[in-house]
C-alpha cells in the first residue's frame, strides 16, 4: 500500500498575510524617527533615575501618601458601585432573549464603544462638567465599568443554563422573575467575580487618573515628578506597588472562593 | 374554571383537577418544522395518561402547547375551561402557575437550595416585589415544606441542589410542581435520565399524585413497560399525529409497534 497524500490547500493567502505584515514592520521602523543614539544611553538612565528614587526614599511624606492612596481607592471603590448599579439591569436587557433584539443590539454595541475609550479619555470629557474632582474620576470608572460589566454580564447570562429557565417560565414566572429565579442563582456567582475583578481594575486605573489632576494618588506622583523630588516619588511607587499587590491579592482570593463554591451548607443566593 | 364535571373519588384534592380539550391544534415552529397535525383529543380531569411515541414524535411539542410553552399555529386547546390561545402576558402566567410541569433534565438551580427551587413554584401566586426580594411568606414555605415533606426528601430542604443525586433532584422538581397547588401536572419524559429503580421509584410519586390528590397526570414516556404500569389511559403520537388513544390494558405489543412504526426492541422496554 502506498498512501497518496491528498492535495496540499493553497497557502498563497498565508504567504500574502507574512509579506504584506514584514513590510508594515519594515515601513514603521524607517518612518518613526528613531533617535538610536540617545537609545544607546537608555540602560544607563534607567539605572540613575532608579537609584534616585529608591537609594533614600522620602519616608516624611507618607502619611500624605496614604491619605492620597485612600482617596484613589474610594475613587476606584465609588466608581465600582455605580457601574455595577447601571450596568447589571443593562446587561439583562442586552441578553439574548430578555431585551427586545432592537435594544439588545443598541446596548451591545454601546458597551463596545464604551470598551474602546479608555478611561482617561471618559475622564477628560467628564472633566468639562464636573471639574478637577475624585467625582470626576469615579464618573468615568463607573461609565468604563458599564462597558465591561455590561459585557461581562450579558456573556455570562447569555451561557447560564436554561433549564432553570423553562422551569420558572412553566410556572408562570414573570420576565423579572425568570431572571431573579431561573438566571440569577446561576450567574450570581460570575457576577460577583466580574465587579470584584473590575474594583482591582479600577484600583490601578484610578492612580492613572490622577495624572489630568482629579486627586488621589496619581495626582501625587505627577506633581512630586514635576518637582523632581525624586525620594518622594520612589516612596510612591512602592507604596502603589504595595496597596495594589494587596488589594489584588484580597480580591484575588475572595473570587477565587466565590468561583470555585461556598461548602454544601453556605449558599449564596 | 368552569366546565368541572365532578370528579373521581380521590382523597379530598387541595383544587379541581383540570380537563385538556384540544381540537384540531397543530404546530408549526418558525423554522417551518410541523411538531403536530391537528390533534384532537379530551382529557377529563383526573385522568392519569401516558403519551408515548419517539423521540421527534411530537410528545414535548404537545405536553408544551398545554401550558403554552409552545404557542399552537392553529386550533382551540381548552386547560381547564381557559382557553390558551386567547391567553397573554398575565393571564397567560396566571395559567400556567396552575399547571406543574416535570422535566427530563429536572431544572433545578443547581447553586441555590432546595427550599428555593420549591419555593419557584409560589412565584405565580406571590406578589413580585416579594419574589424578587426572596421575602417568602411563612404560608408560601410551610407549603413548600409540605411539598417536599410528600415526596420525601424534606431533611434536604436547606441543602444546595447540585449537591442531591438524580432521583432526589427529580423528587425536588416534583416538590416544585405540587407546591403550585396545581390543577394539572405535565411530565416530559420524567424518568429518561435516572436508573431503572429510581425511574419507577419517581413514577410511583406521580402516580399518588394522581390517585392520593387527584390531579390530571399527563406524563410523556418512550418506554412501553412504564407507559403499561403507570397510565390508565395511553395516547400514542407519530409523526406529529395521534395514532392511538385508549386503555392502556388494550395497548398490545401491536399497538406499540404501531405508535413506533417498528417492531418492539430492547431499548424500548427499562425492565429488561
Amino acid at each position: 500500500m502506498s498512501a497518496v497524500a491528498p492535495p496540499r490547500p493553497s497557502r498563497t493567502r498565508t504567504r500574502l498575510v507574512a509579506s504584506v505584515v514584514c513590510v508594515v514592520v519594515v515601513v514603521a521602523f524607517w518612518s518613526v524617527d528613531i533617535n538610536w543614539a540617545r537609545l544607546g544611553n537608555l540602560p544607563s538612565e534607567i539605572v540613575r533615575y532608579l537609584w534616585l528614587m529608591f537609594s533614600a526614599p522620602d519616608w516624611s511624606k507618607l502619611g500624605e501618601a496614604l491619605y492620597q492612596t485612600w482617596r484613589s481607592v474610594e475613587m476606584a471603590w465609588v466608581g465600582t458601585v455605580f457601574g455595577i448599579i447601571i450596568a447589571t439591569p443593562l446587561s439583562f436587557l442586552a441578553a439574548k432573549g430578555f431585551g427586545p433584539p432592537p435594544v439588545q443590539a443598541a446596548l451591545r454595541g454601546v458597551f463596545a464603544v464604551i470598551r474602546a475609550v479608555p478611561e482617561i479619555i471618559i475622564a477628560i470629557i467628564i472633566l468639562s462638567v464636573t471639574g478637577l474632582t475624585p467625582l470626576t474620576g469615579a464618573l468615568a470608572l463607573a461609565v468604563g465599568g458599564i462597558g465591561t460589566l455590561g459585557k461581562w454580564g450579558f456573556e455570562s447570562i447569555d451561557g447560564v443554563p436554561r433549564g432553570p429557565i423553562e422551569a420558572v417560565r412553566a410556572a408562570g414566572g414573570s420576565t423579572s422573575q425568570v431572571l431573579r429565579w431561573g438566571v440569577w442563582p446561576s450567574a450570581s456567582p460570575e457576577f460577583l467575580s466580574f465587579w470584584l475583578y473590575r474594583f482591582e481594575i479600577n484600583v490601578r486605573a484610578s492612580a492613572v487618573l490622577g495624572l489630568i489632576g482629579v486627586g488621589g494618588i496619581g495626582d501625587m506622583l505627577t506633581s512630586y515628578t514635576q518637582y523632581r523630588q525624586w525620594g518622594v516619588v520612589g516612596m510612591l511607587l512602592i507604596v502603589v506597588v504595595i496597596v495594589t499587590i494587596a488589594l489584588d491579592a484580597i480580591s484575588g482570593a475572595i473570587r477565587r472562593r466565590i468561583t470555585e463554591g461556598a461548602p454544601v451548607h453556605d449558599l449564596e443566593r | 374554571m368552569t366546565q368541572h364535571t365532578a370528579e373521581v373519588g380521590a382523597v379530598a384534592p387541595a383544587s379541581a383537577p383540570w380537563s385538556i380539550r384540544m381540537r384540531d391544534v397543530s404546530v408549526r415552529y418558525p423554522n417551518g418544522v410541523v411538531a403536530l397535525k391537528s390533534i384532537s383529543m379530551d382529557i377529563e380531569p383526573g385522568e392519569m395518561v401516558s403519551v408515548v411515541g419517539l423521540s421527534g414524535s411530537g410528545k414535548s411539542s404537545l405536553i408544551r402547547t398545554i401550558n403554552g410553552l409552545v404557542p399552537i399555529t392553529s386550533g382551540q386547546l381548552t386547560v381547564g375551561g381557559h382557553s390558551l390561545a386567547e391567553a397573554k402576558g398575565r393571564e397567560l402566567r396566571r395559567l400556567r402557575g396552575e399547571v406543574g410541569m416535570i422535566f427530563q433534565g429536572f431544572n433545578l438551580a443547581g447553586r441555590t437550595s432546595v427550599l428555593n427551587n420549591v419555593l419557584v413554584g409560589r412565584l405565580a401566586h406571590t406578589p413580585t416585589w416579594r419574589t424578587l426580594l426572596g421575602l417568602h411568606t411563612a404560608a408560601d414555605k410551610q407549603i413548600a415544606f409540605d411539598a417536599l415533606e410528600r415526596v420525601g426528601i424534606l431533611a434536604k430542604a436547606w441543602d444546595r441542589a447540585s449537591s442531591l443525586s438524580g432521583g432526589q433532584q427529580q423528587r425536588v422538581a416534583i416538590a416544585r410542581a405540587l407546591s403550585q397547588e396545581p390543577h394539572l401536572v405535565l411530565a416530559d419524559e420524567p424518568v429518561a435520565s435516572l436508573d431503572p429503580p429510581t425511574a419507577h421509584a419517581v413514577m410511583r410519586d406521580l402516580r399518588r399524585i394522581n390517585t392520593e390528590l387527584g390531579i390530571t397526570v399527563l406524563t410523556n414516556l418512550h418506554l412501553v413497560d412504564l407507559a403499561r404500569e403507570y397510565g390508565t389511559r395511553l395516547i400514542g403520537l407519530r409523526a406529529g399525529e395521534v395514532v392511538y388513544d385508549g386503555s392502556v390494558d388494550d395497548a398490545t405489543d401491536a399497538v406499540f409497534e404501531e405508535i413506533y412504526g417498528r417492531s418492539i426492541r430492547a431499548e424500548d422496554v427499562l425492565d429488561r
